[in-house]
């Protein structure tokens, strides 16, 4: 087993055409032409059952299988020809299956989607799960303390959190723009185009 | 028509509603790692309580803005994020590092107003052809139309066309969750009662764009200053000018009509441009071409510009967006219980027209915003990056927050943030997601109704000839890059065994 490619947390940079038109057709990895051939080889021989994008492919077909069951149930009321309301999720969840079967069939040959690129991200680096659980935590937890806190507090402390947490050095500057942007959030938001968001602790002072 | 919508968009409360949303989407537009789809999606809350004339007006600003926005991201810091201005950055950020920031500037700026205009005008001619035409299609022809959009941005906008695919899959299914409106039956709510009216679209666009980024930048952060290169007001001199204007209206004429088909976005016409502009390339434009040549940045970005205008030609006439940014702008119009299609060129004219007109208005308005302001947007990029994701959080929790009120919207955007993270993660395409999301309802009730009418015999779809025209167009699309695999395959194999 060729630890260098399957151990990886994240896909290494591919040539840009790899992944390409590699769905569902038969055929073996190495009958693809150009220089990608050594490494798809490589990739080829070394998955294991480890590899994350294969989970993405088993969730694609999991979600088919997900809306057929959960659907099950929404037939009963179907018009006379039989044209109800789960005849469209029916399609959707067997093309999901299908989908996903193909995906996983891709993957297992050695296909794989390039990721993103994007201005503020080296997709070469590892991928760090510690930050990403940083942000997720505290964005769930903003999501429960905004009713009890109001807007103006959660907001803040949303913005605070996540500023620290993705490196920002000067923690009082960060703190003073948390509460700058949450209170003109609320203020433009509240005033100016009258949507109803909630004061929370601070009802009554704004 | 026209004139009747310059009426309506020239009103002083209006022009304010249009320079709003110019600035507006300038200003998101340039901040780094967001794209016009986000820019849209971010925001679109602002406009939930303006009314419908005014909000379009302000949006069709903000599509613009957005785009005139990114191209100054391109050329002064060279990591593309949008893969519409991926082009730009190629030869823009060359040109910018031999200290022709502010001519790149200014040739996309202005070439983007002359491709804008244009191509709006081009739209003010198509619309109503398009509409002529489409008033006859029944319910087999919308499906058959949807189906196309849904092949085409699958396998033309992805490397791969199972990831295309399972990218519209997610979109399909997130769209079927909620009550159906036919039968009034709930599915998939899991027994949510938040789920019953559906996920709103503004979350699962700011869900999969702007929390999915956020999420994706924390994963893997670029650390350490970016390199962004100063720059002073933009201008062209004289031989600029002479040298811009050719590849400006090739651009345009490459840009447009691929905006306009599905699938065919803003990717292909600005590749198309860079590469034809290098092949035309004569004399000093020869020599600098792959050092900064001004060409290849004038093409491609009138080139984006008139795919932009393109894409509202479907979305108007057909309710049928072909981009992430123009299924934003779909939903934006069923806000306001509006369902574009030859029906709003009918009903609601004014509207319609005074949209159009505002483009025209928008587009000179962002001409005199981008060449004297360019300094001042190129400052957005220095913001540093926690601040800027913490930020770009905080309104998209704010813009979805504001919705409902309710934290449900808020959890349920946290795990469309992951999905779009695992996406990015994975190379799956947003863009078919939204599309799926947006169009999935639309063709399962066109869908319906043209087996109802076909008493139940799926022949029904294709007995239309557009109908089957259009699904056989959508089978050529999936098998397009399949074959193209399989003949390289085969030459690969016969190379092999000579």
């Amino acid at each position: 087993m060729s630890s260098d490619m399957s151990s990886h947390e994240e896909p290494e940079e591919r040539p840009a055409a790899g992944a390409a038109g590699a769905a569902g057709a038969g055929g073996t990895a190495e009958a693809e032409g150009g220089p990608a051939v050594p490494e798809r080889r490589a990739a080829g021989s070394g998955w294991d059952w480890r590899r994350p994008e294969l989970v993405m492919a088993l969730v694609v077909a999991g979600l088919g299988g997900f809306v057929l069951a959960g659907t099950a149930d929404v037939s009963a009321a179907s018009s006379t020809l039989g044209l109800g309301p789960r005849f469209f999720p029916v399609l959707v969840g067997i093309a999901l299956l299908l989908i996903g079967v193909c995906y996983a069939a891709d993957v297992v040959r050695g296909g794989r989607g390039d990721p993103e690129e994007s201005e503020d991200v080296d997709a070469a680096a590892p991928a760090d799960w510690r930050t990403v659980a940083q942000v997720s935590v505290i964005f769930l937890a903003f999501a429960g303390l905004v009713d009890p806190l109001g807007w103006i507090i959660a907001g803040a402390l949303l913005f605070f959190g996540l500023a620290v947490t993705l490196g920002a050095e000067h923690r009082l500057r960060a703190g003073a723009l948390a509460i700058v942007l949450s209170t003109l959030s609320y203020l433009a938001f509240v005033k100016g185009l009258g949507v109803s968001l909630p004061a929370g602790l601070l009802s009554g002072v704004i | 028509m026209l004139l009747d919508g310059f009426a309506t968009a020239l009103t002083p409360v209006n022009l304010l509603y249009a320079l709003a949303g110019v600035t507006l989407g300038t200003l998101v537009g340039v901040l780094p790692g967001i794209g016009p789809a986000m820019t849209v999606a971010l925001l679109l809350p602002i406009t939930f309580n303006v009314p419908p004339a005014g909000a379009f007006i302000m949006f069709a600003g903000i599509y613009y803005g957005g785009m005139y926005g990114g191209s100054t991201t391109s050329i002064l810091l060279n990591t593309p994020g949008e893969s519409s201005s991926m082009i730009t950055a190629l030869e823009g950020n060359k040109m910018a590092r031999r200290g022709r920031a502010a001519q790149a500037l200014a040739t996309a700026a202005i070439g983007s107003f002359v491709a804008g205009t244009i191509a709006t005008g081009l739209l003010v001619v198509a619309a109503p052809l398009v509409v002529d035409f489409a008033i006859s299609f029944g319910p087999e022809d919308y499906f058959a139309l949807a189906v196309l959009a849904f092949t085409a941005v699958s396998s033309v906008l992805s490397r791969s066309v199972v990831r295309g695919l399972a990218s519209l899959g997610f979109g399909l299914v997130i769209g079927l969750v909620g009550i159906d409106e036919q039968t009034g039956q709930a599915r998939l709510t899991l027994g949510v009662p938040q789920l019953l009216g559906g996920i709103e679209v503004v979350v699962v666009a700011v869900g999969l764009f702007a929390l999915g980024e956020a999420l994706y930048v924390a994963s893997r952060l670029r650390h350490g200053e970016p390199e962004i290169i100063p720059v002073g007001r933009a201008f062209l001199g004289r031989s600029d000018w002479s040298r811009s204007w050719r590849p400006w209206l090739r651009g345009t004429a490459l840009g447009f009509p691929f905006g306009a088909l599905p699938g065919g976005g803003a990717e292909i016409p600005t590749f198309l441009s860079y590469s034809i502009e290098r092949r035309l390339a004569r004399g000093v434009a020869r020599e600098e071409y792959g050092r900064g040549a001004i060409e290849g940045v004038a093409g491609p970005e009138a080139a984006n510009n008139a795919s932009a205008a393109g894409t509202l030609v479907p979305l108007l006439t057909l309710g049928l967006p072909t981009s992430a940014t123009a299924a934003i702008m779909l939903a934006a119009f069923q806000q306001y219980g509006l369902q574009p299609g030859p029906q709003l060129f009918d009903h609601n004219p004014a509207l319609v027209w005074g949209m159009i007109a505002s483009l025209f208005l928008g587009n000179a308005m962002l001409l005199v915003l981008n060449l004297p302001l360019a300094p001042v947007w190129a400052k957005v990029l220095h913001i540093p990056r926690p601040y800027l994701y913490a930020g770009i959080v905080l309104f998209a929790a704010l813009g979805v927050y504001a919705l409902n009120a309710s934290w449900v919207d808020l959890v349920v955007l946290y795990v469309l943030g992951l999905l779009g993270f695992a996406m990015r993660c994975f190379g799956l395409p947003i863009a078919p997601a939204v599309i799926g999301m947006i169009l999935g309802p639309m063709a399962e009730i066109q869908l319906r109704r043209a087996l109802a009418i076909g008493a139940g015999d799926a022949a029904v779809l294709v007995r239309s000839p557009i109908a089957a025209a259009l699904l056989a167009l959508s089978l050529l699309a999936l098998l397009t890059p399949l074959v193209r695999a399989l003949v390289r395959r085969l030459l690969a194999r016969r190379a092999g065994s000579r």
